[in-house]
């Protein structure tokens, strides 16, 4: 148990008051009753056995945050980071702020946030392992760093940016709600610190003494419908119309009509010439923008592959160019591994992958693996029957035919499922700039228009060498390869539309596209225009031979060159719908000088050096994986057995 | 598990092993928190916690005291004692008995070549109430030099001044307890929330109890400044002219209380006529406060049953810091506000022991609050130590911000620092490194080899931090708190105690003179000379002072507890046991802006630093909210300059340059620029600090400074050289 001290002050308790039936959204501030199986069990922190004593615990808790208050001290911060341990780039709580109006009038808003234990936890939803649960006990939503891969995903659907992702263990950590203060009747460690009198902590809609207001919104905090927060404030001072943020997200706030209600997150808009920012498109998600590129290619070649001769491109099938055929279904396979491998190695434990599948209930992420698993599978079997029939022949021709079949087709059918379960991953409220069918249409015209081109291509370029004619194929191959831009362009053009009629974070998003990467946005534009309209015409054309050759190769690369700044725009422009930093600690704006000029080399910075950090999770996957070899060895094989058996049975 | 898992895992959360937690105080400000620090099995401290039994801060820590455990174990702490003898050459590591023979050898040397006043001791506000008192006898009774002050005429010596002149001698009169009572509070220059959280808590939870008015002066909108009831922005440098316009109101609708002033003060007469030229619309064109403004505050002090003044830099930091105080003790004096709850003068101080210099150090006189200038005090001294008292200087010798001139200028030849840092600390860098290259020796007693000044160096020591030793501390109510032994001394770091004490040995006159090895039987030293003085401690033992949590002065033998409140009885220290009402000309002598230098360069604090950060620069969790020095400027100012929010710029004043990264915000007005002060190489390189004429305290927040555009590669190079912490 933790432990009361004698001296403990009053204001550290949870105060024992009555509680409404319902919060807000109508459901129960009761979790169970105490008759239900899962009360009066121990939470079994740490080892310890015993059952909490609060009179409210299975209610829902959370914070009650009195932003008219707040001194921005930081002292909530730094009993939070001086309970769980914190190294100082992470931090499970942070204080940012809004300021306006015009000196001497002029008002700064700080905001102190951490985990909202939500109603509706995406975070657990989202996550694939299971790492995630909701619990009885006051509502807390915990997460358990031990399963965890750290594939980031809660930190992406999060709108308060509570999970953190930390780059040096490999694994997401966040707020515990202090659970082992709770059993003893205690706040939390950051509540019980607060010195403003802003950060309170209680059973949820009760409103601390001397507060007045307990409500869902504040300006500068995202929208609480997302998740159902369990956090309410007070926040009863005027402030000024236009609140700005001093990090460097593109993002102000407005009141439009009377009353603080009415502030809405816009694009700060300020003016700024387009520039290229070209080295500004490499991010940490690098590795994403493989996976999905070359998934989808391999996907859209694949059912060309298949469907093709069934629909009269004999040129394609496996009798007409046996080689080719062959030689494109080993690329394909190549390919797809290497994206497989590299978005395992991206995880911060790659040796726990098995764990994507954890969640099929709930993520998007384990469907979209199982999906790609499902495809990869297939594919490979089906590959292995077309390459090397006779090893099935020998038992029956039918069999041979069978399995290419059904392996074929399932793969023609799970390959399109798990890019659609893919863009589901996208589709996060959090992330208004995602959260559009455009995502989508980019997927599947991908996997159209790369997968034609890059067989289209394949198939000339071979039958160029052998001296042979392509140019009726490619005629029609223009079909898919146009089709797949046009479906690109036109949900480029209404993702466009959507984030301009957005506003908020999506509009700022939109903001950094046309500015700061305006001429990268233009060119993937152009590149997408013209291809548009050069792929029918060489199509019409009839082009073939060297020159043929040489044209649609400059359109293939036309084609990957758009593809791969449209997706790396994808995931460098998204904004999230998070709280706003200070001007150091949770500026972007900053992290990035402070890795560019050397201050992220001095730890007590407390902003990690991008360098280092490779470096630091190259070492650590490493010596990850050397634990589990010298486990397995240890224990012997039974122990590995056993192991294997868990892995692929039970669920965790 | 309402949603999830369907098997309850068990729960890991990170726990502390804690098999001990030992009391003792803060040592970053003057608050005075107690603090236990948990210490586990194997004798490591692992955390830190509020004392929730102690009257000061109730449990509650700022974010310097959440980690304050941390420093322990900080980086670059002085492991062995480091000795050369030019300062071009590199230091080697050495041992005590060598560093301190040849300390005490250069001593002699320069005493004896160029007198006994050529070599200055300076000292800090950070020691023990028992080190500063042992560090005094070693001055005074053994080295024997005049030129030995302390840093805290960076930042209370006006105070003490300002206390002195009207109540004829130092000790805040008030304490925490007043905001409980009061029913108006006026803050000068006091960004309580950032300085002092935990005093600021204190007088939340009074407010959250009872309602009062709060008016915040400051020329800059701080949150207290926001959270005021009103916020008085100010034209810096003019306090003395508001409060000489508070008081015109006061006096002229009668408002004051006469019988107070009849009964208690002298200079009433002088004090009306000079105020009466003080009228608000003449006052209103000087400070930037409007005329109806200040009748309004002068009314509203004026009526309160109790009204209280607090002031911390805004006031003390400025050419008539002392002025700036004394007009403040004016105010409270016409108004009846002295010693009585809820009315009081209240300095909220800066280091965590100040006031512990102030009382015991000898700085600025003899032990107790005793005066150089009286013989009788020189004898009781000179009998108690065993020395003769022509020994002693009858007269106080240089502040600390004349003793650097003075060695710039040669008198000067060997200088003692101990747990300070000129380097980042004093006005005008530049004029201070030219003037370090000249001292022939120089000897660094410091927690950390690498604090700044150790580039003049010839001689570092490496002192203890905190609780590694034990002592006690004074606070901003005069409450004494005991630090209790936590850890051993780090590496081969000693107690300033100790090194004193070594020190005095090398010396003959130390040789006669008893120094006693530990903290409380030095404390029983101070104990018996304070009986029956101002600031009596007689009734005190650390063991008393860990149960009460703090007592406050005085306490004579054999009282129940300590005093909260001084003068409660309206009798004051001058000879004739009044208060002098002290009439105060404003001479308007601040580098103002002008078309050159367009702004007015303002300094402060920021909450997650101390100081020049030598402690708080190095613990993540705190330096990451600012480790980059910045400066607040406002954005219509910025616009015209074409200077964009996160770029770095040149600021340039007539003494030199720095460079800084710009925060756009309305907190400043269009022709001020804000710095925080803690920053190696930065705001001191532009920084005047003209001195006060009473207090010799620098006005570091008023100097005037234009703002270049520079290349932000070269710009971010240099910034990146000059944070090597």
């Amino acid at each position: 148990m933790y432990q009361v001290r004698d001296d403990e002050p009053e204001y550290a308790f949870i105060p024992d008051v009555a509680a409404p039936a319902s919060n807000q959204w109508g459901k129960n501030v009761t979790l169970v009753n105490t008759d239900d199986a899962l009360a009066g069990k121990s939470m079994h922190i740490n080892g310890d056995g015993s059952v909490g004593s609060s009179p409210h615990r299975y209610r829902q808790h959370g914070f009650h945050f009195t932003a008219d208050n707040c001194i921005g001290c930081h002292a909530c911060e730094a009993a939070c980071s001086e309970k769980n341990e914190l190294p100082a780039h992470i931090s499970f709580r942070s204080v940012g702020y809004l300021e306006g109006g015009s000196y001497p009038a002029y008002r700064r808003m700080n905001i102190s946030m951490a985990c909202n234990h939500c109603d509706d936890p995406v975070c657990l939803k989202g996550c694939p392992t299971r790492a995630y649960t909701k619990f009885a006990e006051y509502g807390a939503v915990l997460q358990d760093p031990d399963i965890c891969f750290g594939c980031g995903y809660c930190t992406w659907v999060c709108p308060y940016n509570a999970p953190q992702l930390d780059p040096v263990k490999g694994q997401v950590s966040k707020c515990n709600m202090c659970v082992d203060r709770l059993e003893v009747g205690l706040k939390p460690a950051c509540a019980a610190a607060c010195l403003g009198g802003a950060l309170d902590f209680g059973v949820i809609e009760t409103t601390p003494e001397n507060r007045e207001q307990a409500k869902i919104h504040i300006p500068g905090f995202p929208d609480p419908e997302i998740t159902h927060p369990n956090i309410r404030f007070q926040q009863i001072k005027s402030l000024p119309r236009d609140m700005t943020r001093t990090d460097s997200t593109p993002i102000r706030y407005q009141r439009d009509a009377q009353g603080v209600e009415e502030y809405k997150a816009k694009s700060h808009g300020a003016p700024l010439p387009k520039q290229w920012n070209l080295l500004k498109l490499s991010s940490r998600e690098n590795p994403l923008v493989l996976f999905t590129l070359v998934t989808q290619t391999v996907v859209g070649a694949f059912i060309l592959l298949f469907l093709g001769p069934m629909f009269g491109l004999e040129m394609l099938g496996r009798d007409t160019h046996p080689y080719i055929h062959a030689g494109l279904l080993v690329a394909l396979i190549g390919a797809q591994t290497l994206a497989l491998a590299v978005s395992t190695l991206h995880l911060g434990k790659p040796h726990r992958f098995y764990r994507a599948f954890n969640n099929l209930k709930y993520s998007p992420v384990s469907r979209e693996v199982a999906g790609i698993a499902v495809f990869y599978n297939l594919l490979v079997i089906y590959s292995l029957a077309s390459v090397f029939p006779t090893a099935l022949n020998w038992i029956s021709p039918t069999l041979t035919h069978a399995v290419l079949m059904v392996c074929g087709w399932g793969a023609v059918i799970a390959g399109p499922v798990a890019i659609h379960a893919m863009h589901k991953i996208y589709r996060i409220k959090a992330r208004p700039f995602w959260n559009h069918w455009q995502v989508l249409t980019s997927f599947y015209g991908t996997m159209l228009s790369l997968g034609s081109l890059i067989v289209g291509w394949v198939f000339a370029a071979m039958l160029t060498l052998s001296g042979e004619g392509y140019g009726s194929l490619l005629s029609v191959l223009t079909l898919p390869i146009t089709l797949g831009l046009i479906v690109d362009g036109i949900g480029l053009i209404a993702h466009g539309k959507y984030l301009s009629a957005y506003g908020a974070e999506a509009s700022a998003a939109q903001w950094q596209q046309l500015t700061v990467f305006g001429h990268t946005h233009g060119l993937r534009n152009k590149l997408l225009v013209l291809a548009c309209l050069l792929a029918p015409g060489f199509g019409l054309w009839g082009m073939t031979g060297g020159i043929g050759l040489l044209a649609w190769s400059l359109l293939a690369l036309g084609c990957i060159t758009a593809a791969v700044i449209g997706r790396a725009l994808f995931y460098v422009l998204v904004v999230p719908t998070t709280m706003p930093g200070a001007f150091f600690w949770r500026n972007q704006g900053f992290e990035a000088h402070a890795r560019a000029s050397g201050l992220a080399r001095m730890e007590q910075v407390g902003v990690l050096p991008q360098a280092e950090y490779h470096d630091l999770q190259k070492q650590r996957v490493v010596t990850d994986l050397k634990n589990e070899y010298y486990k397995l060895r240890q224990r012997g094989l039974s122990y590995a057995i056993r192991q294997g058996w868990r892995l692929v049975f039970t669920r965790a | 598990m309402l949603f999830g898992r369907t098997r309850k895992n068990p729960i890991t959360l990170p726990k502390r092993e804690v098999t001990n937690w030992v009391y003792t105080t803060c040592g970053y400000c003057s608050t005075g928190c107690s603090i236990e620090v948990g210490v586990n099995g194997q004798g490591e401290a692992v955390t830190s916690r509020g004392v929730g039994s102690a009257d000061v801060n109730r449990g509650k820590l700022c974010i310097k005291g959440i980690f304050e455990h941390e420093l322990f174990y900080s980086k670059n702490r002085g492991t062995r004692p480091l000795l050369r003898q030019q300062t071009h050459t590199p230091f080697q590591e050495t041992t005590w008995d060598q560093a301190l023979d040849h300390t005490s050898l250069e001593i002699k040397r320069i005493q004896q070549t160029y007198g006994r006043d050529s070599f200055a001791i300076v000292s800090t506000g950070q020691l023990m109430t028992e080190e500063f008192y042992t560090l005094g006898k070693l001055a005074r009774g053994v080295i024997g030099t005049n030129n030995y002050d302390g840093n805290t005429t960076l930042c209370m010596a006006s105070a003490v001044s300002g206390y002195k002149r009207s109540f004829g001698s130092d000790g805040p009169p008030g304490c925490y307890d007043d905001f409980s009572h009061t029913e108006c509070l006026l803050a000068f220059g006091s960004n309580l929330p950032e300085q002092h959280p935990i005093i600021y808590w204190r007088l939340r939870q009074a407010l959250e109890k009872r309602k009062f008015p709060v008016i915040v002066v400051d020329p800059r909108v701080t949150m207290f400044a926001q959270f005021a009831d009103m916020h008085l922005p100010i034209t810096p440098g003019t306090d003395v002219v508001l409060l000489n316009s508070l008081a015109h109101v006061i006096l002229q609708e009668g408002l004051a209380d006469m019988r107070y002033i009849a009964a208690h003060t002298s200079g009433h007469e002088e004090f009306s006529a000079l105020v009466a030229q003080y009228n608000p619309v003449m006052a209103a064109k000087i400070c930037g406060i409007d005329e109806d403004t200040i009748r309004n505050v002068a009314r509203l002090y004026a009526k309160a049953n109790a009204a209280m003044s607090i002031w911390t830099m805004g006031i003390n930091q400025s050419t008539h810091g002392s002025d700036g105080v004394v007009a403040i003790n004016n105010l409270n004096l016409i108004t009846g506000n002295i010693g009585k709850p809820g009315g009081t003068s209240l300095s909220i101080t800066g280091q965590c022991n100040a006031m512990g210099t102030r009382e015991w150090s000898s700085c600025s006189g003899l032990p107790g609050y005793r005066l150089l200038e009286n013989a009788q005090d020189r004898q009781e001294i000179a009998d108690f130590w065993g020395v003769d008292p022509e020994f002693f200087p009858k007269k106080r010798g240089l502040f600390q911000t004349d003793i650097f001139p003075a060695i710039e200028t040669g008198q000067i030849k060997g200088l003692w620092l101990v747990a300070t840092n000129p380097m980042t600390s004093m006005p005008n860098t530049g004029r201070i490194r030219k003037t370090l290259e000249k001292l022939e020796f120089l000897v660094v007693q410091d927690n950390y080899s690498d604090v700044e000044t150790t580039e003049y160096a010839h001689v570092y020591l490496p002192a203890s931090i905190w609780a590694e030793k034990e002592g006690v501390m004074t606070n901003t109510e005069r409450r004494v708190n005991v630090i209790r032994n936590v850890l051993k001394p780090y590496a081969d770091s000693k107690p300033d105690l100790w090194i004193f004490n070594q020190m005095a040995r090398r010396f003959a006159g130390g040789q006669k003179i008893k120094f006693p090895e530990t903290a409380p039987k030095v404390f029983d030293e101070m104990r018996t000379l304070s009986k029956g003085r101002f600031l009596d401690i007689s009734g005190m033992t650390h063991d008393l002072i860990e149960t009460n949590r703090g007592i406050q002065w005085p306490m004579t033998q054999g009282a129940a507890t300590g005093t909260p409140r001084l003068y409660s009885d309206g009798r004051f220290n001058h000879p004739d046991r009044k208060a002098k009402l002290i009439a105060l000309p404003f001479i308007d002598n601040n580098e103002r802006p002008d078309t050159d230098y367009p702004f007015w360069m303002n300094s402060g604090r920021v909450i997650e630093h101390f100081h020049t950060r030598t402690r708080t620069g190095k613990l993540g969790n705190l330096n990451k909210f600012s480790p980059t020095p910045y400066m607040e400027m406002n954005p219509d100012a910025a616009h015209a300059l074409g200077v964009a929010h996160m770029s770095y710029v040149r600021i340039v004043s007539r003494r030199g340059d720095a460079v800084v990264m710009v925060q756009l915000t309305h907190r400043v007005p269009r022709d001020m620029v804000f710095i925080p002060f803690h920053f190696h190489e930065c705001v001191n390189r532009v920084s005047l600090g003209l001195l006060d004429p009473y207090s010799r305290q620098p006005a570091f927040k008023q100097c005037a400074v234009r703002v270049e555009s520079m290349s932000q590669q070269a710009a971010a190079v240099l910034n990146l050289a000059a944070r090597s912490f």
